[in-house]
C-alpha cells in the first residue's frame, strides 16, 4: 500500500517534470501495433538512489519515457549486495511493466559468490539490451615510484608484499579486478576491503593503501587533479573520457595480459516469460535512446563504452562474464557462502 | 584573506538570486518537515526529489537538496525533544535532557535553544568551510585506519559518562550495542554473521528502526501503562523562550559544541556521528554539577543541538574539495551533482567557482531560514502536544511505520521497529538507557573494521597505534582522561553525585 502511494507521487512527479521540460508524449505510429504499454512501467534497481546504478537508471527511464510514451520509474530495491533486488525482480509478474537494471554484480559476480542465491541469472531473467560499460582504472597514489603497469609489476616483484590495494568490497568488481590482477601477473598484495568506493579511494589518496582498480568516473577526477596517477584502464578499448590512458592489455609489455578485462557493464533485463513483442519495443526503443547525442553524451562523460545491439547479443555476454568472474573466484580462492 | 571575501561576494551573488532563494527556502521548509515526521529522513526524501530536479539549474537543485539536508538535520530534533523519537543518529542524545525538558514544560525553551544553537554553530562551521576547507580535508586525509581506532575507543570509553545510572548497566548496553552491530555481512571476509538464513540482516540492522524502536515505540508502551495516572507525555508549558538563566547556562555550551562539531564533522566515515555524542559528554565534563544532565539540563540540549549542525555543514568539506561523502545523504547528493553533469571531486572549486561558493553561500541563508521557519512553529508544535494521546499515539506509529518502511522499500524494517520496542520496554523496566546501546550499535562496527583494518596494514603488529603520532596522541589523551576518572577525589565527586541522583 505504501508501495503504491511511493510509486504513484514518483509518477506525478515524474510525468510533471517531463511535461514541464517540454517534452511531446506519445509514441506515434509504434503504440498502435499493440496494446503495451498501457500503463507505467518499473525499473527495478537492486542498488540505493544516488549510485552509478541508480543515476544510469533514471537516466534511461527518462529517455524511454519519452520513446514509449508512458512514465518509466525507478524503484530501488537495495540490500544484500544487490541480490535482494534481483531476486524480487526474478519473482516479478513477466507482464512487461517491470523491468530490471542488472549488471556485473547481479549477472556476472554474484551468482559465482553466493551458493544461496534465490534466482538464476540466465534462467530467471530474459535479457533485453546491452546498456553501457564503465572501465575499472587503476591508478596509485602520487608517491608511489612508478609510472606504468611495468613499473608496478616490477616494484611489487622487488617489494614483496609490501603493496596494499584497496577495493569497494568483498566481491565488488574492484576486488575481483585486483585478484584477477594479482593472478595474472604473479606479484603478491595484500586486499584492503573498506564498505564503498569513497573510503577506498580516500585510502589510496592519502596514501594508507597504494593502489586500486576504480570506477573510472569517480577516480579520474583525483587523476586530472594530480591527487592519483592512473597507469591503465581495463577495458580492451581505451576510454572515450581519457584517450590518453592506455589500457591494461596494451601497457603491460612484461607480462601477456592481452586479454585481462574487468568492467562495470550494465544491462536492461526482464522477468523470465514476459512477453517476447514486449523484449522487441524495449530493446528497439533502447537501442534508438543509444544512438542519441544526449545520452552518447552522458555516457561518454561518465567514462562509458556505449553499448546496443540484441537481446542474444547481451545473453552471450552474461555467459562470458558468469564464466569469466568464476574462474578468478575459484583461482584467488574468494570464499563462497 | 581578500580571496575569501571575494568568493563569498560571488557566493552570495549566487545565493540571493530569487530562484535560489526560492529552492533555498523551499528545501529548508521540506527538511524541517520531513525532520518532524519520524523516521522519515533525508535520504528518502532527496531519493524521491532527485527527479523533479532533473529540470531545474545546477545551483537551484544542489542548494535545495542541501536545506533539505541541513533542514531534517534540524527538525528531528524536534520529534527527538517532543515525543523522545531520534530519527537521527545525531538526535538521539538530545533526547536525553531535551525531552525531560518537555516532560517539565520546557519544550518551548528546548526548541528554541535548539533552533539558536543550530543557527550559531552552522553559521560558524559554514565560515569555517569557506575559510579552512581544503586545509582541512589534506588534515583529514592523514587519518589511517590506526588513528580511527584510538579515536573510536577514546569515544566509546569516554562516552560510559553518558550513562546517568549504574556503570555496569551502561557498560552492559555498550556491550549489547557492539553485538548488534556485528550481525550482516563481514567487511574483511564477505561472511555473514548473525543473519541466521535473513537476506534482510545481510547488511545488518538499520539503525533507523533501531532507534525508533527503543526510544519511540517503547515510550509509547510505556505512557500507555501509565495511561489514567498521567496521561500524554509532557506537563502544559510554562514558557515558549528560555529563561535569562537558560541562556547564561547555554552559550558557553554553544560555543563549545560548535568547536567539537565543525572538527569531527570533516573525518570521513561517522565523525558527523561522533559530533552530538562527543559534545554532550564534554557538557557532562565540565558541568559544575553533572547530576542535572538526563533531568532536562538546557546545556545538553545545547550544546550537541549545536554541534551536529555545526557537524552538518564541515560534512561537505570532503564532498565539495575532493568529491567524497561522508554518510548516505552525502553520497546522494554526489549522485545529484552527476546527474546536473557536475564530477564532484577536487576540480570542483576550479571548473565550478560559482556553484561551490553559492552552495557554501545558501547554507548561511538556509540556516538563517531554519531559525524563521521554525521559531514561529514552535508555538505550534508544543500545541501538537495538547493533542490527546489516544490520537496522538496512533498518529506516531504510523508515521513510525511509514519512516523504517521507506529506508529500503522493505516491510522487514518495520518489523525490526517492532521488536526493538518490545526490548526498549523490557529495558526501560530493568532501568537501562538504551543511548549507551545506540553508541555501542553505530561506533562498535567502525571500531572493529578500523581496529582490523590497521592490523591488516600493519601485517598484524600491534605497535602500529603507538608507532602513528595521531594515534599516540589520542591513546595518551585517553589514558590521562582514564587515570583523571579513577582519581579518588574526582570519583568521590562522582559517587555523590550518582548518590544525588538516586536518592
Amino acid at each position: 500500500m505504501f508501495r503504491r502511494i511511493k510509486t504513484a507521487f514518483a509518477a506525478a512527479l515524474a510525468a510533471g517534470l517531463t511535461l514541464g521540460s517540454g517534452l511531446t508524449l506519445g509514441a506515434g505510429g509504434a503504440a498502435a501495433e499493440t496494446a503495451w504499454p498501457l500503463r507505467n512501467i518499473t525499473i527495478i534497481v537492486p542498488y540505493s538512489a544516488g549510485g552509478a546504478t541508480d543515476i544510469l537508471a533514471r537516466k534511461v527511464a527518462e529517455g524511454l519515457t519519452t520513446i514509449l510514451g508512458k512514465t518509466v520509474i525507478v524503484d530501488n530495491r537495495p540490500g544484500a549486495g544487490a541480490t535482494l533486488g534481483t531476486t524480487l525482480a526474478a519473482n516479478a509478474k513477466p507482464d512487461g511493466y517491470t523491468l530490471f537494471l542488472g549488471q556485473v554484480s547481479s549477472h556476472g559476480i554474484a551468482p559465482n559468490l553466493y551458493t544461496t542465491l534465490k534466482y538464476d541469472p540466465v534462467k530467471s531473467f530474459v535479457p533485453i539490451v546491452y546498456l553501457d560499460a564503465i572501465p575499472n582504472i587503476l591508478v596509485v597514489n602520487k608517491n608511489l615510484p612508478v609510472n606504468t603497469v611495468d613499473e608496478l609489476i616490477a616494484y611489487a616483484k622487488a617489494n614483496p608484499d609490501k603493496l596494499n590495494y584497496a577495493s569497494s568490497g568483498i566481491g565488488a568488481s574492484t576486488h575481483l579486478s585486483g585478484e584477477m590482477f594479482k593472478a595474472k601477473t604473479g606479484i603478491q598484495m595484500t586486499h584492503i576491503p573498506f564498505p564503498g568506493s569513497a573510503q577506498a579511494i580516500t585510502s589510496v589518496i592519502g596514501g594508507q593503501t597504494q593502489l586500486m582498480f576504480d570506477n573510472m568516473p569517480s577516480a579520474y577526477q583525483y587523476v586530472l587533479s594530480g591527487d592519483l596517477k592512473a597507469l591503465a584502464i581495463t577495458t580492451l578499448q581505451r576510454s572515450p573520457l581519457a584517450p590518453n590512458i592506455p589500457t591494461v592489455a596494451e601497457a603491460a609489455k612484461s607480462v601477456d595480459l592481452s586479454t585481462f578485462e574487468a568492467t562495470s557493464w550494465f544491462g536492461l533485463f526482464a522477468p523470465a516469460g514476459t512477453p517476447k513483442e514486449v523484449v522487441a519495443r524495449v530493446n528497439a526503443a533502447t537501442n534508438e535512446l543509444l544512438k542519441k547525442p544526449e545520452m552518447i553524451k552522458f555516457l561518454h562523460d561518465s567514462g562509458a563504452v556505449v553499448g546496443g545491439g540484441t537481446p542474444e547479443e547481451l545473453a552471450r555476454h552474461v555467459d562470458a562474464e558468469l564464466a569469466k568472474w568464476k574462474g578468478v573466484i575459484d583461482q584467488a580462492g574468494v570464499p563462497k557462502q | 584573506m581578500i580571496d575569501l571575501f571575494g568568493n563569498i561576494a560571488m557566493g552570495l551573488g549566487v545565493a540571493v538570486q530569487p530562484m535560489n532563494l526560492a529552492f533555498c527556502f523551499i528545501g529548508a521548509l521540506l527538511g524541517t518537515l520531513i525532520g518532524v515526521l519520524p523516521g522519515v529522513g533525508p535520504t528518502a526524501t532527496m531519493a524521491l526529489l532527485l527527479p523533479l530536479t532533473f529540470g531545474l539549474p545546477t545551483e537551484a537543485s544542489i542548494i535545495m537538496l542541501a536545506g533539505i539536508y541541513y533542514g531534517a538535520q534540524y527538525g528531528g530534533s524536534t520529534t527527538a525533544i517532543l515525543l523522545n523519537l531520534p530519527g537521527e543518529t545525531s538526535s538521539v542524545v538530545t533526547t536525553l535532557d531535551g525531552h525531560q525538558m518537555a516532560k517539565q514544560g520546557r519544550a518551548g525553551a528546548a526548541l528554541a535553544i535548539a533552533a539558536i544553537g543550530s543557527l550559531f554553530g552552522g553559521s560558524v562551521a559554514t565560515l569555517v568551510l569557506a575559510a579552512f576547507g581544503p586545509i582541512m580535508t589534506r588534515a583529514a586525509l592523514s587519518f589511517e585506519a590506526a588513528d580511527y581506532f584510538s579515536l573510536i575507543l577514546f569515544g566509546l570509553l569516554v562516552s560510559i559518562v553518558l550513562a546517568h545510572g549504574s556503570v555496569l548497566k551502561s557498560v552492559t548496553m555498550v556491550a549489547a550495542g557492539i553485538a548488534l552491530g556485528t550481525i550482516g555481512v563481514d567487511i574483511n571476509t564477505g561472511q555473514f554473521r548473525f543473519t541466521f538464513g535473513l537476506m534482510q540482516l545481510a547488511e545488518g540492522i538499520n539503525f533507523v528502526p533501531l532507534a525508533m524502536g527503543l526510544f519511540g515505540v517503547a515510550e509509547i508502551l510505556r505512557n500507555l501503562e501509565n495511561r489514567g495516572a498521567d496521561v500524554g507525555t509532557v506537563r502544559p508549558l510554562s514558557s515558549l523562550w528560555p529563561t535569562r538563566d537558560d541562556m547564561r547556562r547555554s552559550w558557553p555550551a554553544v560555543l563549545r559544541g560548535t568547536a567539537v562539531g565543525s572538527l569531527l564533522g570533516v573525518l570521513p566515515g561517522g565523525g558527523a556521528t561522533l559530533a552530538s555524542f562527543a559534545s554532550y559528554s564534554l557538557e557532562k565534563k565540565v558541568a559544575a554539577n553533572p547530576s542535572r544532565f538526563g533531568k532536562g539540563a538546557i546545556e545538553g540540549v545545547a550544546g550537541p543541538e549545536t554541534a551536529n549542525n555545526a557537524a552538518a555543514q564541515t560534512s561537505f568539506v570532503p564532498l565539495l574539495t575532493l568529491g567524497l561523502p561522508t554518510n548516505a545523504v552525502m553520497a546522494l547528493l554526489v549522485g545529484a551533482f552527476i546527474i546536473q553533469g557536475v564530477q564532484p571531486g577536487p576540480m570542483m572549486l576550479k571548473q565550478q567557482p560559482a556553484l561551490f561558493w553559492g552552495l557554501i553561500s545558501s547554507m548561511w541563508i538556509g540556516n538563517l531560514m531554519l531559525v524563521i521557519i521554525n521559531l514561529p512553529l514552535i508555538g505550534l508544535w508544543v500545541k501538537l502536544l495538547r493533542v490527546r494521546y489516544e490520537y496522538l499515539f496512533p498518529a506516531v506509529l504510523l508515521f513510525c511505520a511509514i519512516g523504517a518502511y521507506s529506508l529500503n522499500n522493505s516491510g522487514f524494517d518495520v518489523l525490526v521497529m517492532v521488536a526493538f520496542g518490545a526490548i526498549g520496554y523490557l529495558l526501560i523496566k530493568l532501568g537501562c538507557e538504551p543511548a549507551p546501546l545506540l553508541l555501542g550499535f553505530v561506533l562498535g562496527p567502525m571500531l572493529e573494521e578500523n581496529l582490523r583494518r590497521a592490523l591488516m596494514l600493519s601485517r598484524g603488529s600491534l605497535l602500529t597505534f603507538v608507532e602513528r603520532p595521531i594515534s599516540l596522541t589520542i591513546l595518551i589523551a585517553l589514558a590521562v582522561t582514564l587515570v583523571m576518572l579513577a582519581l579518588p577525589s574526582l570519583r568521590r565527586k562522582r559517587d555523590v553525585a550518582f548518590a544525588e541522583e538516586e536518592s
